[in-house]
């Protein structure tokens, strides 16, 4: 009935178009859709590049509100409908538009070999192994520190986990929360295990996890656990009750000194004022590895069912270029996932240079997908570890269990 | 002048029925189409989901009761069923004995209007008009374990080891929220007892001190057997209440029942199955939808069993 | 066996002065009856002896203790409401029990007194039920069975027939005056029926605005009423009043003169209460009225409604001393609506009231 719905308005369209097909340049209009309200400004710019290099197509940036865009853009596609150009969601969140065919495969049709292929673990449809969407933005899970308090203490950022525990307990006896964060929201707890985990659980571990090689009860991510729950006795008084509000004024205020979180609160923090700067997380030992864990925000698709798609592929071809990363990092102050485009915002830059060593933020990427998700698990675990009520061996356990009976 | 027939009173009678019907039938159907729209159409569909796999929004094969099969008894997922049933049942049982109980008393002491009783009732009944998700929001600031009102008030008390992270431990986050919904709820109880006891005429107060009954035996022997119709109200009240709880845990500890799922609720559940968390999951429709249905009907049947059981208790007031 | 004293009971409700001050005496064993206007204040007055209210001044003593400061319970009395107040989730049995139940009584004591009772009051067959399944008199007997129970030293009786119909009304009443005779106890019974307080009483107290008017048994107050308002409270239908003036005085006698010109020479001791020249009234029974003529003073009128009763008849008259008045008769009396007639009536039974409503005796 959607095929037939579809050759009736394709029929309809062709009829009007030779009634009217005299106009001089005939252009193609490209609707394009996106939850990103706060950037139209950004992508219109963006689009007028575009548009200067094909004259004969015009897009149309629409933006949704955020919490609804997944169900507006899924009922749209749902009922024939929607844009030509799909901003997507990353992970489970593309999944749900590219398994029912939604989306057009794009990896034979656009160039990406400026992408790595962490980032492109994001947009890939694990069923058939095609990519669906060019990734657009990935965010990076961070150390920051406060560099007033840093100085006034004459502490230098710490570099392993040794130094990260000396540098914490002199920043406690003096005085100073040493970490601004607690465990009363889950999902921050993974945040803050996507610092601290990887480089005790190795580059090797995901590729061996993921492959069903090992599983979370492996002694490398049990081990990583019993590190992170060391962390205990430098976070506020009272952190399990401290929730992410809190954990970010009093990092903001100066009131601790360090904080670990996603590379997407330094707007917030700029706006408070406080001065920081940005570390990866430490690493095991002295010369060990030091990664970030980064993940993808989305991408961009194209509609399977769009009338322009040659037009749209060409927009996607335009958002797999160095030009556009290069924009995208400067108009939005986002992390593009392109290769050579380079910040003039030197956290920016700094944030860039530090995903050469990067990681999959492993659950979303990975355990994002069935019941129990990986996220449930690993955030309710960790907060268990931190309420003292389960070890990390047990929590580990858990983990394991949950994502095998998921599968 | 023709005189009628009995022919033509039956008709005029059948005319006047008619009437009246087309005019019941005119104030019924408005409140018919919205209890159909906004109940039954959302019932009938969430029904109809869940006997499908889903794929984020898009319907997949019918699949029987297969959701129903997964989340009652794949143990991955009937665990946060259950645990979320549990702590349901927990906090129904406590806001009968902790809210209703407090009501109660707060009832009885107002109904023998002490001096100031009406600043009192205004006083009682004032959170009630406010709005949950705020009283959530600024309950969990008064709880902040760094900078809340209520620690900084122990800690001024000399009560330091009192100043616990509340809503960050798995054993005080939930009767925390318990509490702070009693404080928001306790003035509706207390104003449905007051009218209550009100209503028991003054003359079987008065027989049964004559007949030498304490303050204490009044209350037990009379007021609260003759109270029976508004105690089935808020019996049933609070069940509903208690098992689609959902604004308190969502604005005070979130979508995911935090501290490790301490303070999950079947109503959180069920959103974060159905609509997913942009934290943690993704949405699930089908499970979801199984998930509405099984609340749902649990809701329905013990309500309507409570009724029964209840008003069989009632006493018509002479 | 109880001997209640009230002295200067008063009683206010915020600024509404309801009692304004009552002294009273009632004799153990004594059946005592308040009358009064509605809203005079009796429930009032008998709720103050209950303890249901407290007192604004005054004592009330029992046997001799001030009893005022007593909570209601420990005064020994026992009420039965004109709502009867049965506890509606109780059975009757339970409703009897109570009072003994709450005073922790032995189980075996209170089945035996609840068993008596309901054999007084024939409820044996009803202590099951409740309230509910019963009818009105039958609930009008547990309510008396539940006071009965508790041995009480005083009954107190607010209204408690009002609500049954006239046949069993003169069942109960007979009931509880057999009953008053059995338990030997003091009982004050509230009524607005001119016929339960003449029957019943003993002694009948007369209240008017909180005020007690007269008190005396049922008999003293119909003949010798101290004032007007007695006059025309006591007895059923009412006394007629008929306005006059004192034209003349002498010392056993006071000449009125009604407006109609009529004469009445009105035979009394005290002559001096009043003076030539005021304004008096005259008061004369339905029943004190006669056809017989002769040289009495005559009230005459035109009938406007006739009643017969069969035993008696009632006229009613326009008189021409400007008052409607009532006219009883004994048998049935051959008059028709509209017919002019003049009734005689005997100055010597009857009753003259002072400018203050005082009787002139
Ligand atoms: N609680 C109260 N507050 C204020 N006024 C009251 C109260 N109770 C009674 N009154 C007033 O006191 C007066 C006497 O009332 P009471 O009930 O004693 O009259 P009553 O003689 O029993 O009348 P009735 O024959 O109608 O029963 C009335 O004017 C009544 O309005
Ligand atoms: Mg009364």
């Amino acid at each position: 009935m959607n095929k037939r719905h579809t050759f009736t308005a394709k029929a309809v369209l062709a009829g009007a178009a030779m009634m009217v097909g005299s106009s001089a340049v005939a252009q193609t209009e490209l609707d394009f859709w996106s939850w990103r309200q706060e950037d139209v400004a950004a992508y219109n710019e963006i689009i007028a590049a575009f548009e200067e290099t094909h004259p004969d197509i015009k897009v149309t940036y629409t933006a949704h509100p955020a919490t609804e865009y997944n169900t507006i853009i899924a009922t749209a596609l749902a009922a024939g409908e929607g844009p030509d150009i799909i901003h997507t969601r990353s992970y489970g969140g593309l999944e749900v538009l590219a398994k029912p065919g939604y989306l057009e495969p794009l990896d034979e049709q656009v160039d990406m070999s400026l992408i790595g292929d962490v980032a492109k673990i994001g947009t890939t449809l694990r069923a058939d192994g095609h990519v669906y969407a060019v990734p657009f933005a990935s965010q990076t899970v961070l150390v920051f520190y406060n560099t007033d308090i840093f100085a006034a203490h004459g502490l230098t950022p710490p570099e392993t986990w040794d130094e990260f525990k000396a540098v914490a307990t002199q920043l406690k006896e003096a005085g100073v929360i040493p970490l601004a964060n607690g465990s009363a929201e889950g999902w921050m707890l993974e945040i803050m295990s996507g610092a601290l985990l990887p480089n005790f659980y190795g580059s090797e571990f995901f590729g061996e996890v993921t492959s069903g090689a090992t599983d979370f009860e492996d002694p490398r991510f049990v081990g990583a656990l019993e590190k992170m729950a060391e962390l205990k006795e430098f976070m506020p008084d009272g952190y399990q009750g401290v929730d992410y509000a809190t954990m970010k004024q009093l990092f903001a205020s100066g009131a601790a000194a360090m904080f670990v979180g996603g590379s997407f609160e330094i707007p917030g923090f700029r706006d408070a004022g406080v001065n920081f700067d940005i570390i990866a997380g430490p690493a095991a030992e002295a010369g060990g590895e030091r990664m970030v864990a980064t993940w993808l925000d989305g991408g961009y698709g194209v509609n399977a069912a769009s009338e322009n798609k040659e037009a749209a592929l060409e927009f996607a071809r335009f958002t797999a270029s160095q030009e556009f990363g290069q924009m995208l990092t400067d108009k939005l102050g986002n992390i593009s996932p392109i290769e050579g485009a380079v910040s003039s915002d030197p956290t920016l830059a700094k944030i860039s240079e530090l995903q050469g060593a990067s990681t999959p933020y492993i659950m979303l990427v990975a355990y994002r997908f069935n019941t129990p998700t990986g996220s449930t698990l690993i955030q309710n675990g960790l907060q268990e570890m931190f309420a003292g009520s389960k070890t990390p061996a047990e929590v580990a356990h858990d983990v394991s269990e949950g994502i095998k009976a998921s599968e | 002048m023709t005189a009628m027939t009995d022919a033509d009173f039956r008709r005029a009678i059948r005319a006047r029925t008619l009437r009246r019907n087309l005019w019941l039938a005119f104030l019924l159907l408005p409140p018919m189409a919205v209890m159909f729209i906004f109940i039954f159409l959302p019932m009938g569909s969430a029904v109809l989901y869940s006997v499908y796999e889903w794929d984020g929004l898009v319907r997949g094969d019918f699949v029987g009761l297969e959701n129903f099969r997964e989340v009652l008894f794949e143990p991955q997922k009937s665990k946060f069923l259950f645990n979320a049933f549990k702590n349901n049942v927990i906090v129904f049982v406590s806001v009968m004995v902790v809210q209703n109980g407090l009501a109660l008393v707060l009832a009885m002491l107002l109904a023998r209007e002490p001096k100031g009783y009406r600043f009192y009732q205004v006083v009682f009944f004032l959170p009630v008009i406010l709005s949950t998700v705020i009283i959530g929001f600024q309950w969990k600031l008064f709880l902040n374990p760094v900078f809340g009102l209520v620690n900084n008030l122990l800690r001024a008390a000399g009560l330091d080891s009192w100043a616990l992270p509340w809503l960050g431990l798995p054993e005080t986050a939930l009767p925390s929220m318990i509490l702070v919904n009693a404080w928001h709820w306790v003035g509706f109880p207390t104003l449905v007892f007051l009218a209550a006891i009100h209503r028991i005429p003054k003359d079987y107060i008065e027989a049964a001190r004559l007949d030498g009954a304490s303050e204490w035996r009044i209350a037990r022997d009379i007021i609260w057997p003759l109270m029976a119709p508004a105690v089935t109200i808020i019996v049933v009240l609070t069940f509903i209440g208690a098992f689609n709880w959902f604004e308190i845990p969502y604005v005070m500890n979130g979508l995911e029942g935090a501290p490790g799922y301490s303070t999950d609720m079947l109503g959180l559940l069920f959103y974060r199955t159905a609509f997913g968390s942009i934290s943690a999951t993704d949405s699930d429709f089908g499970a979801g939808s199984a998930l509405a249905v099984l609340i749902f009907l649990f809701i329905f049947t013990v309500s309507l069993i409570f009724t029964r059981l209840l008003t069989a208790r009632e006493i018509e007031l002479a | 066996m109880a001997h209640i004293v009230m002295r200067d009971v008063q009683k206010r409700f915020g600024n509404v002065e309801v009692i304004p001050g009552a002294s009273l005496e009632i004799k153990d064993n004594e059946f005592v009856v308040f009358v009064g206007p509605s809203g005079c204040g009796k429930s009032t007055l008998l709720r103050l002896l209950a303890g249901l209210e407290d007192l604004t001044a005054g004592a009330i003593e029992i046997d001799g203790e001030r009893v005022d400061h007593l909570s209601p319970s420990r005064r020994g009395l026992a009420m039965v409401f004109q709502s009867y107040a049965l506890y509606p989730h109780m059975t009757v049995r339970e409703n009897m029990s109570y009072a003994l139940r709450v005073a922790r009584t032995p189980k075996a004591e209170v089945e035996a007194k609840v068993r008596e009772a309901a054999e007084i009051l024939q409820l044996t067959e009803y202590l099951d039920r409740k309230p509910k399944a019963l009818s009105g008199g039958q609930r009008q007997r547990v309510a008396i069975g539940r006071a009965i129970v508790r041995d009480p030293k005083v009954f107190l009786f607010d209204e408690p027939l009002s609500n049954l119909d006239a046949k069993l009304r003169v069942q109960m009443r007979i009931e509880i005056t057999k009953l008053h005779r059995r338990l030997k106890a003091t009982m004050i019974y509230v009524t607005h029926d001119q016929i339960e307080a003449m029957t019943m009483a003993d002694k009948i107290v007369v209240l008017n605005e909180g005020r007690i008017e007269q008190m005396g048994a049922p008999l003293d107050l119909y003949n010798d009423p101290d004032n007007k308002f007695v006059a025309g409270f006591i007895g059923s239908p009412a006394m007629n009043f008929f306005d006059g003036t004192v034209t003349a005085r002498d010392d056993a006698a006071l000449t009125v003169e009604l407006s109609d010109k009529t004469k009445v020479v009105y035979p009394c001791a005290n002559p001096g209460q009043a003076g030539v020249g005021d304004a008096v009234t005259l008061g004369v029974r339905p029943e004190n009225f006669h056809f017989d003529g002769g040289d009495e003073p005559a009230i005459k009128g035109e009938v406007y409604a006739v009643e017969r009763l069969g035993g008696e008849t009632y006229l009613y008259l326009q008189s021409t001393a400007g008052h409607e008045t009532v006219v009883h008769a004994v048998g049935d009396h051959e008059v028709a609506v509209g017919d002019q007639v003049a009734v005689n009536f005997n100055p010597a039974r009857n009753h003259l009231f002072d400018p203050q409503g005082r009787t002139i005796r």
